[in-house]
């Protein structure tokens, strides 16, 4: 068991990592808001934590203090925050695809800057972040809560008055609009709150991955995500959770298979060659055989009567 | 929703049989069927080990291989340099093999793809770590990647062979983690030293990098810097472009107003060949030194005839005339049908390190008596106490683990007419 | 004023290629109401056909070498057939290749009643399996053209006086000619021809479309033909001016190409052209001081044009569908 949390210890903490991401991805498209600007506020929260931890390193040679990550993803969390009431504010304006694309140009412009700035250390990044913890698998006793926390909040969230508001407006704002439902605020609300558990996550991940530079907060990361939330299922919040681990999963999940004794030497061959081959044509068969996703409130509820 | 549940539940019941199996299959068709803690086997040595560079009259190795980890990328974007690193190291495992491997023993060359992203990088060194039990790694391809991943293996206690990390602080990462990529400041100024002897009446420079990419930064400052200080040049501007661009008008308009005696460029082969390319189309005449990123074959096909004349200081050259260089070479040339670049020589370079490491330890101790972790350990020591003979020259490594090397050269290309084949010339 | 000059034209040269990639992602976005992800992918493989076609040898990294090797003793296809030739079923291919997309990714999405935000799913597979299919196939090196395919003409174009050159490289020439010669034929073929006004009637309004009696699965199925052969030929020419530069190299277009159609206005056919030579000229003009966040400026306009002017540079403001 040692040796399976030696090598998996690294993949269980980015699936629970991802599992967040996706949410933060989620939590606006309760509204009805397809924004993709989280991987933006990801790379945003994890500058702050690399800047933070490498300019001020902790005393001695100890593991780095625990109350200064978590400063650090309170940090990263308010600053995703306000910059998402900043954007938010004259972006949520749009609708549909045309937010989504106005998303991706933030990400985009996020990363040339950080491509050219000093304190973001360039094309090299930052490295050397400091370790809070002494092992990867350590890890999950900040992500792991961090994910139950925000699951519990999402599953509260959909069950009072703003996230009711949140779900008017996504089955129709005009209605809800006349309703009395302020679609600006409650639109700017529920992408602020994404904004702020992506720059949280960016936070624990820039220790996590030791290093951080431009190449975190990508276009690629967007779609991504968006796979997360899409072929787990939009319409739940456990959708997207179940997404974020079986995809973050699956490419370890095939790496792993091409290592199973027994197999004939050319299909282990095609498994190490086409790896993403089959990762690319699961993303797509995923999309096409589940167009809800995986997980559909319809599961849930019948899950839900199985229970005695 | 029945067909759904039906659906999903042997999908789920899949990924989790795929999850149990991973783990804890250590023996796999690309690894060791016994690792070396597995001394069980008792390995066929032969009575009189050899040592693996003797060319001549060694019997092939035979017996339980030594796994050896190769994490570089062989998808995404970086595949280009992982795919030239994966043809380097397969080279070196087949001719040290048929050279009687680690006296007697053969050794495995187990690859793991880390893809172009840092997580990736994490995945295959723990599966290399873990799963296939390797006793060092040789990777991986990207200076980001390392930052990621190094400290992992470090604290792992596993020796790590950086093939092409060049940025500055990959040494130091810890204990375990070596290099043989060159360091810039020791080869670029004689580029431009050559330059300056084809033409004593160059004024104005101009310096163009590539400003996504954390080599060609580096490389940047010390050409800048040789430029102003050491020659005390005219350094009329400075452009960046992208590894990604394709287009260079901009710049290449830049540079012809401008009209500098020389221009410097620090960037990868396929941006920097189109720049150069684009600036000769465009009419620029004066001499074009390159970095090192412009230091391969793969150079060639770009720019065609355009490419002649470009200086280039090397880390390593195809063309120098050490025997392991010309068997490395061959066996190069007979595999891939092309002349082995940079990234290849360095792969290649790091398994010969390794291989002779292990047998030099073996000879003081043996290998199977030893469990991973201390080989791990003995193994790290002696690499960087060794010194080699390689094809990038005699090498060997500083305390911290940065290389020592001693041969640069630097070099000329000459393009044959028609610009479908060319050559590094020597000019020092 | 030479400078003026010379951006002008290089911006009118890359902005001419942005336009015919874009097109091919407004014509599916205009009938469908959904991005094709797997452009860049077709935009790619466009161009490793053509190149192939031409009779090129390919490395022996990719497993297409030695399946050539041993059905046709070199590794290359056994013809040699003249670019343009190439050019144009290379681009053919990159269609077929968009209908299988649309068969693949699409039409089950359409059948299913799905959400069309999981087309961008379903395509972005499509284009993952794609690109690494590709690499399996020819691997990564970078394949350039061989310098005969555009026959004797000379390497650059002067468009100044003598003492004053404005130089163009001939490539960026036949660039800005073969899209313009596209865009022209695209143009007629939707305006004045009977299954381009059936398009647009689809267009504007599928299932009205549908009860005329338009067959709008066939119609469909000609875009993303049509789209396909757009990328195809967008890549073919990218890999003539820079080379073919591995699997990858249509992704950064992708991204690009989102840019332009949404200058243009989404789904708006000339806006697409218009919105292609905006970015051109602007890339064009980023002073050499500032051509590191050259980058950036693509997607700084998309940002305020989508602020200011969601309809597009050119488009009428839409009456919102409730």
């Amino acid at each position: 068991m040692g040796s399976f949390f030696n090598t998996y210890g690294f993949l269980l903490t980015s699936m629970v990592l991802a599992a967040s991401l996706a949410l933060s991805l989620y939590l606006p498209l309760m509204a009805g808001q397809l924004s993709l600007a989280s991987p933006g506020f990801y790379a945003l929260g994890g500058y702050i934590a690399a800047v933070l931890s490498t300019r001020y390193p902790a005393a001695g040679n100890t593991l780095f203090p625990l109350w200064r990550l978590l400063a650090e993803m309170l940090l990263a969390g308010l600053a995703s925050g306000v910059l998402a009431v900043l954007v938010g504010v004259p972006a949520l304006r749009l609708r549909g695809i045309y937010l989504a694309l106005a998303t991706i140009a933030f990400v985009e412009i996020l990363r040339v800057l950080s491509l050219n700035l000093a304190i973001t250390g360039g094309a090299v990044g930052i490295f050397g972040i400091p370790q809070p913890f002494s092992t990867q698998i350590g890890y999950l006793w900040i992500a792991g809560p961090l994910l139950l926390l925000s699951m519990l909040f999402t599953y509260r969230l959909e069950r009072i008055r703003v996230g009711r508001a949140f779900v008017a407006l996504r089955e129709d704002e005009l209605a809800a609009d006349s309703m009395g439902i302020s679609p600006t605020c409650y639109k700017v609300l529920a992408f602020t709150l994404g904004a702020v558990l992506a720059g949280v996550v960016g936070a624990i991940s820039a220790h996590f991955l030791n290093t951080w530079n431009a190449r975190q907060g990508t276009f690629d990361a967007s779609i991504s995500y968006l796979a997360f939330v899409l072929i787990g299922g939009s319409r739940t919040f456990v959708g997207p959770v179940v997404g974020g681990l079986v995809l973050t999963a699956l490419p370890e999940l095939l790496r792993a298979l091409t290592g199973v004794s027994g197999l004939p030497p050319w299909l282990g061959q095609f498994l190490r060659d086409g790896r993403l081959i089959i990762y690319g044509a699961l993303i797509a068969i995923g999309a096409v055989f589940f167009p809800q996703g995986l997980i559909t409130p319809d599961l849930l509820s019948r899950w839900r009567k199985l229970q005695p | 929703m029945r067909t759904f549940v039906a659906r999903t539940v042997p999908l789920f019941l899949l990924l989790s049989l795929l999850a149990s199996c991973g783990a804890p299959t250590a023996a796999t068709p690309t690894t060791a069927p016994a690792a070396p803690t597995n001394a069980a086997a008792p390995s066929p040595a032969a009575p009189e080990p050899t040592t693996a560079t003797n060319a001549s009259g060694a019997a092939p190795a035979t017996g339980d291989p030594i796994p050896i980890g190769i994490a570089v990328a062989q998808t995404s974007n970086v595949a280009l340099f992982g795919q030239e690193q994966v043809a380097g190291a397969q080279v070196a495992e087949a001719y040290f093999n048929q050279n009687g491997g680690v006296n007697g023993r053969p050794i495995k060359v187990v690859l793991q793809d880390t893809g172009g992203d840092e997580a990736g990088t994490i995945n295959a060194f723990n599966a290399l770590i873990n799963n296939d039990k390797v006793v060092a790694i040789v990777g991986p391809t990207l200076s980001q990647q390392a930052f990621a991943a190094d400290p992992i293996a470090d604290k792992a206690g596993v020796p790590i062979i950086g093939p092409s990390n060049t940025a500055k602080g990959i040494p130091e990462i810890g204990d375990y983690i070596a290099r043989i990529s060159a360091p810039v400041t020791a080869v670029a100024p004689n580029a431009v030293k050559a330059a300056l002897e084809i033409n004593p009446n160059i004024k104005k420079v101009m310096v163009l990098f590539a400003q996504n990419d954390a080599f060609s930064k580096s490389e940047t400052v010390v050409f800048q810097h040789t430029v102003t200080d050491t020659f005390k040049l005219d350094l009329i501007g400075v452009q960046t472009f992208q590894t990604t661009d394709t287009d260079f008008t901009t710049q290449a308009t830049n540079v012809l107003n401008a009209a500098p005696d020389l221009v410097i460029i620090s960037g990868l082969a396929a941006d920097s060949g189109n720049l150069v390319k684009q600036l000769r189309d465009l009419g620029y005449t004066g001499l074009i030194v390159g970095g090192n990123g412009l230091n391969t074959p793969n150079l060639f096909p770009v720019c065609k005839a355009q490419c002649d004349g470009i200086i280039v200081a090397q880390a390593y050259s195809y063309q120098a005339d050490t025997p392991i260089n010309q068997d490395f070479r061959a066996a190069f040339k007979a595999k891939q049908n092309k002349e082995p670049g940079q990234f290849s020589a360095q792969a290649f370079t790091a398994v010969q390190v390794l291989v002779e490491a292990l047998t030099a330890l073996d000879k003081t101790k043996k290998l199977a008596d030893m469990d991973l972790a201390a080989l791990r350990t003995a193994l790290n020591k002696q690499i960087l106490s060794g010194t080699y003979i390689t094809p990038l020259g005699n090498i060997s490594f500083t305390p911290p683990g940065d290389i020592n090397q001693q041969q640069f050269y630097v070099a000329r290309v000459k393009m044959s007419a028609d610009g479908s084949s060319g050559a590094f010339e020597f000019i020092k | 004023m030479n400078l003026f000059l010379q951006q002008i034209l290089n911006g009118l040269a890359i902005g001419s290629l942005y336009a015919i990639f874009a097109l091919g992602y407004t014509l599916v976005f205009s009938i469908l109401r959904v991005i094709n992800f797997t452009h860049g992918a077709l935009f790619a493989l466009g161009a490793y056909a053509t190149y192939l076609l031409t009779g090129s040898a390919v490395n022996p990294s990719g497993v297409l070498a030695s399946l050539f090797s041993a059905f046709f003793g070199k590794p290359a296809l056994p013809l040699a057939l003249p670019f343009l030739v190439s050019l144009v079923l290379g681009a053919c291919v990159a269609g077929l290749a968009g209908m299988l997309v649309e068969r693949i990714a699409f039409k089950p999405l359409r059948d299913r009643g799905a959400d069309p935000l999981l087309a961008l799913v379903s395509s972005l597979g499509v284009s993952i399996v794609l690109v690494n299919l590709m690499q399996y196939l020819v691997g990564t090196e970078i394949y350039p053209f061989p310098d005969t395919v555009l026959g004797n003409l000379p390497r650059a174009i002067n468009f100044g006086v003598p003492g004053k050159p404005v130089p163009v490289r001939t490539v960026q020439i036949v660039m800005f000619v073969v899209s313009m010669i596209l865009v022209v034929l695209l143009t007629y073929f939707i305006n004045a021809t009977k299954t381009g006004k059936a398009l647009r009637a689809v267009a504007e309004d599928t299932t009205t479309a549908y009860l005329l009696g338009i067959n709008t699965d066939r119609l469909i199925l000609l875009t993303f033909f049509l789209s396909g052969f757009l990328g195809g030929v967008a890549g073919t020419l990218v890999g003539l001016s820079v080379g073919i530069n591995g699997p990858y190299f249509g992704i950064a277009y992708g991204l690009k190409g989102l840019a332009v159609i949404v200058l243009g206005g989404l789904g708006d056919i000339p806006g697409a052209v218009v919105g292609g030579f905006a970015l051109g000229l602007a890339e064009a003009f980023v002073p050499a001081h500032y051509v590191a966040y050259k980058d950036a400026v693509a997607f700084a306009l998309l940002f305020i044009v989508l602020l200011t002017r969601p309809q597009g540079l050119l488009g009428r403001a839409a009456v919102q569908k409730v």
